[in-house]
């Protein structure tokens, strides 16, 4: 049994070493092609008859057999090579290009069978300096066949040109171009500037022209600014003395209004005070009315009655001795002529008889008697007036003393009152005149008896 | 790889085809778009951008055209 056992874990170990073996084996024939390349297999022999006898493999895997087969490895990627040739173009500028080809091998198995036979051994260097000196040709015949205008400008007719020259040989070689770009053109002549220039004055204009109308538009726009700038700084100024100037007014009015209305309270003030100056005058003239004028009025008045009294008393008296001296030359004519009469009549009326002679008497006594009491009365009325006369004044002396004991007088009816007060004196005096005429009379009746009786005896004893 | 033949396709031109000289079309093929240069079968201009029929193949990168009618 182990002896089973052992041999069979010998074979299962040896089957799995063949099978390692046969997956080594396996994976050291197998070639993968990658995306961009292509396997060249050689060695068996591959095809018809007329073929070249070797295996094109693109995007799989192969069996190669070791030792007998041989495989290689063509890159179909991308190539470039740089080029610098001195070219003449067809107006027979001379130009210096720069530029570059770029490259790639065909994608066709007869391209690739082209390259691999021309590239297969080269590196990748190599094969761009034989593209590089091979196209050195190509670019002087493409730029000899266009003008410098189609160089610059006309790509297509580059591209066609490049394909009209470059094409046939490089699908000789298998290779397929994709582009031919120019980088750099040098042109010793200047005949690019040239074509350049009146482009270049034209757009220069264009700019100097467009440069001065927004440098006119510009100016025209801050000028424009700075004339409604100044507007604004004009309308602002304006505004600002307007309204200082109403500032100020209120000011000044209100400055002014204090003085004013200190003004206004000293005019009150003087007014107040010229009336309390009126009234003060108006008391002191009533004062002065009341202290000097109203007593001199008094006295005055006082003054004009006595004068007045002393001046009836001059005229009653003045009336009293012409009627009295007309009354004795009445008297005495009238005695005159009864003495005259009574001797004549005596003459007579011893003629006719001695009782006419004494009725004649009788008569011319009763006359007499008349005579001498008229005589009488109208003498003793003047003697009164004249002696009331003469103490009148004495008499309201009197009375008007009693107000000099008086210092202050206040009368209250003013000049009315005074006035009452002085009639009432002289009233009083008034009054008192026919009582003191009255007694003077009886004093005058007794002692005119006595003349009387004196008189009579003057009168009649003539008759006597 | 049925895909290989280019002959009957439709392609495009992509530089001009004058009589007597090179142009070229773009042709869907292997998966992908190829360019190969080309002739006109007639004595006519084909611009850019007209569908063509490949009517022949020259290997290894060339193609007789005729304007699609």
């Amino acid at each position: 049994m182990s002896v089973i056992g052992g041999s069979l874990v010998g074979i299962v170990i040896i089957a799995v070493v063949a099978v390692v073996i046969a997956l080594a084996i396996f994976r050291s024939m197998w070639r993968v092609a990658e995306p961009n390349e292509a396997l060249i297999i050689s060695g068996l022999r591959h095809g018809k008859e007329d073929a070249l006898g070797f295996k094109i493999v693109t995007g799989a895997g192969t069996f190669v057999v070791p030792g007998i087969q041989k495989v290689r490895r063509l890159d179909l990627g991308l190539h470039e090579a740089p080029l610098a040739t001195d070219c003449v173009t067809q107006q027979g500028i001379k130009v210096q290009i720069q530029g570059v080809v770029i490259y790639k091998v065909g994608d066709d198995p007869a391209s690739i069978a082209s390259a691999a036979r021309r590239f297969l051994d080269s590196k990748p260097a190599d094969m761009d300096r034989n593209i590089q000196n091979l196209f050195d040709g190509h670019l002087r015949s493409i730029i000899g066949g266009i003008t410098m205008e189609d160089l610059i400008r006309n790509r297509d007719k580059l591209t066609g040109e490049t394909r009209e020259a470059a094409g046939v040989d490089m699908q000789k070689l298998g290779l397929v171009i994709d582009s031919l770009q120019i980088k750099e053109i040098t042109d010793p002549s200047h005949y690019i500037d040239s074509l350049a220039a009146p482009h270049v004055a034209e757009v220069q204009k264009s700019a100097r022209i467009a440069q001065a109308n927004a440098d006119q538009d510009a100016t025209q726009a801050e000028q424009a600014a700075a004339a409604n700038k100044a507007q604004f700084v004009r309308d602002t100024a304006i505004k600002q003395a307007a309204y200082k100037a109403d500032v100020d007014k209120a000011s000044a009015e209100a400055s002014q209004a204090g003085p004013l209305a200190e003004a206004t309270a000293k005019q009150q003030v003087v007014v107040a005070a010229t009336r309390t100056a009126q009234l003060e005058a108006g008391q002191k003239e009533q004062q002065l009315q009341v202290d000097v004028r109203k007593p001199a009025d008094a006295q005055a008045y006082a003054i004009t009655v006595k004068a007045n009294a002393d001046r009836d008393a001059a005229i009653a008296a003045a009336e009293a001795r012409a009627r009295q001296t007309t009354l004795q030359a009445q008297a005495e004519a009238d005695a005159t002529k009864l003495v005259g009469e009574a001797q004549g009549q005596a003459s007579q009326a011893r003629g006719e008889g001695e009782a006419a002679a004494t009725k004649a008497k009788l008569l011319a006594e009763a006359d007499g008697i008349q005579a001498r009491s008229q005589a009488l009365a109208q003498n003793q009325e003047a003697v009164i007036g004249q002696t009331i006369a003469e103490s009148m004044p004495s008499i309201v002396e009197k009375a008007a003393g009693a107000f000099s004991k008086i210092n202050n007088l206040t009368v209250f009816e003013g000049a009315e009152g005074m006035n009452k007060m002085l009639s009432g004196v002289v009233s009083a005096g008034m009054v008192i005149l026919p009582l003191v005429r009255s007694v003077l009379a009886k004093t005058r009746d007794v002692k005119s008896s006595g003349n009387g009786d004196a008189g009579d005896t003057n009168v009649v004893q003539p008759l006597k | 790889m049925s895909d290989h033949r280019v002959v009957g396709k439709v392609g495009r031109v992509t530089g001009e085809i004058a009589p007597g000289h090179l142009g070229e079309v773009t042709i869907p093929i292997r998966g992908s778009s190829e360019a190969f240069l080309a002739r006109c079968d007639g004595n006519q201009t084909v611009a850019v951008g007209a569908r063509v029929l490949v009517l022949e193949y020259l290997p290894p990168r060339t193609v007789i055209i005729s304007p699609e009618v």
